[in-house]
């Protein structure tokens, strides 16, 4: 098991390189140096000026020299600085990440619960009106498109119920109130945006639920449960969705980058400062050490999230155990 | 007879109160916060480094410069109690206010402004704004509030270089200014302290009690970073955000409604800056000046105003706004004109000769590719309604909407194109240096349509060699006329800048210059004020 475990984590090592390599090849293909959200257009930046701030950045060099210079302050865990602001990569991310990590987990944790038991009720009874009545309902979430769900959201709950704030994460004078208060302050303005983001994750995952179920349900031992007598709740729930539950390991391992990376649409619709739009200004501006860091760490924690999907598969399913036997 | 001592009474008491009431209005309180909804964060604050809007925002409330606009557009002292250029315009001799003092109470002195020229040209400073100040020759602090400019030869738009905000010595003195923590916690002597910053989400900047002029009356000033516009226009319907800019949409449509119109007003005045089709001269068919003068007469700019900007700007005749003193006022926008427009064509060579509804010249059609750059909805507007009317012409135009990085390298700084439509938005100072003179060519630089005029070029040279007002106006009129006549541009319009604002705000105007020249002096009457007031 050691041995596996060493084995796929060395391997990691290559594909991560590859991933770094190609981002950072894409990054410079694309149109556009870090230096132009401030001197292009702009009459009274020269072309000296430009040279100059290009000189101090180290763009001049020429690109394999810019890479592996990337690649020794990396592997020293140094994501160096920001060309936006000049603060470190580092800083700018642990700044953003508690409220992308806080929205992604409450809004994961919604969602499973209460997809989950949306899929395994309507696979109960298959095309039943229970069934029929959620699978229109989560399509809805799926298929509109987000941003407007998000602006319907706010224009009714925010501006014509006034139950929740518009947007921001804050009250404007959050910072003189209680603990308490803070708290709630907090939770009240991310009701919408961890809500909105709930109602479009649910289709997927209730999706796979129903479907795992269904399948599970058709099986033998299912069919000797029943004739054992067993209650429909102990059927449903132990014998049942234990099996079912199988393929949301693998997506559950798959979510662990998405509970970093934020969603670009929720997070500038809502005001919300989160990863999603320092990565998303950050490629806007060609700000490439803040996208060349959030692609490695991005490519890291889906590469582990992999392996640990695949590592809980072994322990929940014993038929792609390897080795010991 | 009682009842006329009744009237009389009244009359005389409304005449004795009306004039308290007026003084009562009038005589501000301070106390209240000003939310401000800003479409990005600011990213450095020190004037030096700053050059996004937001971080403008920002840092023109923390810091001042030696000189700044008044709302008629004219140079003022600011830091500056007086200065003087002398005859040859080789020297600037500025004198500072007396007991002008940081935030951390130290006094601003002429040193500081040494010290800010110093970092300015400092190679190893990353500003953009080094080259205003690559003639002068030097900054010598004669004594705590003088400081003497020499420059190398007279450079007039040398002036407006000098409302750089300044920076503080003492405190900057051993720091790195690309990364001190300076910049996330600046220090100035402006009308606001910074207080705060949450990134993403919001800067704080408080009444600067100590401030020279004098205290601001509103306690706050709160600087919201909301980045998409829906939401910032929700905020307004809630009344979370007391300033914002309408799009012309908004302020025609969305904001017609009573409570809107009850807590709210809207204010209007032209922008600096303006909207045009450039040419690449370069292209045989856009270097004869019929052509251009033809498409000036085709293009309709009352109608690309009306169907654009709903009606929210002024057609342009040239690259001033027509407030500005450099604008020739007997230069009208040109009004349409098919038929003559025509007819310069045709003199040019172009006309219909096989009945295709297209021009001709020598068996090629008049045809060519409009580029705009993606993610701009006005000028995508406006490139349909321009192709449109140079189709009922008989020119044939395709349009192409290109992402804004490689439409600048790739299509703009190499010159790959044959009519472009962009917008400048320009500094007060009149000076078209960059944009116009023959030698601004290079790639990257912003002469990229290839305008060549000698006459042009030495008025241009001439008007940043000369101070006296009244010349430069002469000279800067004359390139108006210019550019009207040669047309290297189509100027088509000055968009209208569009803000709206709490009512409770009062003593607000829109000036040339904004609404917020006087921030300083706005204030709310107490029964009106929403926020706390401030913890000392």
């Amino acid at each position: 098991m050691t041995a596996y475990l060493l084995r796929r984590l060395l391997g990691l090592i290559p594909v991560l390189l590859g991933i770094t390599l190609i981002s950072f090849g894409v990054m410079k293909l694309a149109p556009g140096e870090p230096t132009d959200a401030s001197l292009q257009f702009n009459p009274k930046a020269s072309l000296e000026a430009r040279e100059r701030m290009e000189r101090l950045l180290g763009l001049d060099q020429p690109l394999h020299r810019q890479y592996l210079r990337w690649l020794g302050r990396v592997a020293r865990l140094d994501f160096d600085r920001s060309f936006r602001d000049g603060r470190l990569v580092t800083d700018q991310v642990l700044e953003r990440l508690p409220v992308t990590v806080t929205i992604n987990l409450a809004a994961l944790l919604l969602v499973f619960g209460i997809a989950v038991p949306l899929g395994v009720f309507a696979a109960v009874r298959p095309g039943g009106v229970f069934d029929r009545l959620t699978t229109v309902l989560v399509f809805i979430g799926y298929s509109a498109p987000g941003f407007w769900l998000a602006l319907l959201a706010i224009a009714s709950f925010g501006v014509t119920l006034r139950w929740f704030p518009v947007s921001g994460l804050h009250a404007i004078d959050h910072e003189a109130l209680g603990l308490l208060r803070r708290g709630l302050d907090t939770a009240w303005h991310l009701v919408l945006p961890v809500g909105v983001m709930t109602f479009v994750g649910l289709a997927g995952l209730s999706r796979y639920a129903r479907s795992g179920m269904i399948e599970v349900l058709r099986q033998d031992y299912i069919r000797t449960a029943r004739a054992k007598g067993l209650s429909e709740r102990r059927i449903l729930f132990h014998h049942g969705l234990r099996n079912a539950l199988l393929p949301i390991i693998t997506i559950l391992g798959l979510a662990l980058p998405d509970l970093i990376a934020g969603s670009v649409v929720m997070e500038t619709i809502f005001s919300i400062p989160g990863m999603g739009r320092l990565f998303y200004d950050a490629v806007m501006a060609r700000d490439q050490n803040v996208v060349m860091a959030l692609v490695t760490v991005g490519a890291l924690l889906t590469l582990l999230g992999n392996l640990l999907a695949d590592l809980a598969y072994a322990y929940a399913d014993p038929r792609i155990r390897v080795g010991r036997r | 007879m009682r009842r006329r001592f009744v009237r009389y009474a009244a009359a005389l008491v409304a005449g004795l109160a009306a004039p308290a009431l007026l003084a009562a209005q009038s005589q501000p309180v301070s106390g209240d916060a000003l939310v401000v909804s800003s479409i990005g964060d600011a990213s450095r604050l020190l004037p030096l480094l700053a050059t996004d809007s937001a971080s403008g925002d920002i840092v023109g409330l923390l810091f001042n410069g030696l000189l700044k606009y008044n709302e008629r557009l004219e140079i003022v002292g600011d830091l500056a109690e007086s200065w003087t250029v002398s005859p040859d315009g080789l020297t600037i001799t500025f004198v500072l206010r007396p007991n002008i003092r940081w935030h951390d109470g130290a006094p601003v002195t002429a040193e500081d402004v040494r010290f800010t020229y110093e970092k300015l040209i400092d190679p190893s400073v990353l500003t953009p704004y080094s080259s205003s100040y690559q003639l002068v020759e030097s900054v010598e602090a004669l004594d705590p509030r003088t400081v003497r400019v020499r420059y190398r030869e007279p450079f007039a738009p040398a002036l407006e270089s000098w409302m750089m905000g300044i920076i503080p010595k003492h405190l900057l003195e051993r720091e790195d200014l690309n990364t001190t923590p300076f910049l996330r916690r600046p220090v100035g002597m402006g009308p606001y302290r910074f207080r705060r910053w949450n990134t993403g989400e919001l800067i704080e900047l408080a009444a600067n009690p100590d401030y020279f002029e004098h205290r601001p009356y509103i306690d706050r000033y709160l600087y919201r970073i909301i980045p998409d516009q829906a939401t910032s226009f929700l905020e307004l319907l809630t009344g979370q955000v007391d300033l914002a800019g309408l799009t012309p949409l908004q302020y025609r449509r969305q904001t017609d409604t009573p409570y809107i119109r009850r807590a709210y007003r809207k204010f209007r005045y032209p922008s600096f800056g303006f909207t045009y089709v450039g040419y690449n001269l370069q292209d045989a068919r856009f270097a004869d000046r019929r052509v251009r003068q033809a498409f000036n007469l085709a293009i309709d700019k009352p109608a690309l105003i009306d169907g654009v900007l709903f009606g929210l700007g002024t057609a342009a005749s040239g690259p001033y706004p027509q407030e500005s003193w450099a604008s020739d006022p007997s230069i009208r926008p040109s009004a349409p004109d098919r038929e003559a427009a025509r007819a310069l064509l045709a003199e040019a060579g172009w006309t219909d000769h096989d009945g295709d509804g297209v021009l001709d010249r020598d068996g090629r059609p008049f045809q060519f590719t409009l580029i705009t750059n993606q993610g701009n909805e006005v000028r995508r507007q406006v490139a349909e309604l321009v192709q449109q009317q140079l189709r009922a012409l008989g020119v044939d135009v395709k349009i192409r909407i290109i992402e804004w990085s490689s439409f600048v390298h790739e299509f703009i700084d190499k010159r790959r194109f044959e009519a472009v439509l962009l917008g400048w938005s320009l500094s007060r100072d009149p000076d078209l240096y960059d944009l116009f003179h023959s030698s601004k060519t290079r790639e990257g630089e912003y002469n990229f349509v290839g305008y060549a005029n000698p006459e042009v070029d030495r008025l241009l040279e001439r008007g940043r060699r000369v101070f006296e007002q009244e010349e430069r106006q002469r000279i800067y009129r004359e390139v108006h006329r210019h550019l009207a006549e040669d047309q290297p541009y189509t100027f088509l319009f000055v968009p209208d800048a569009l803000p709206i604002l709490h009512a409770r705000f009062r003593n607000v105007a829109a000036t040339p210059i904004g609404i917020a020249y006087n921030l300083i002096d706005w204030h709310v009457p107490p029964e009106e004020q929403r926020y706390r007031r401030m913890s000392p």
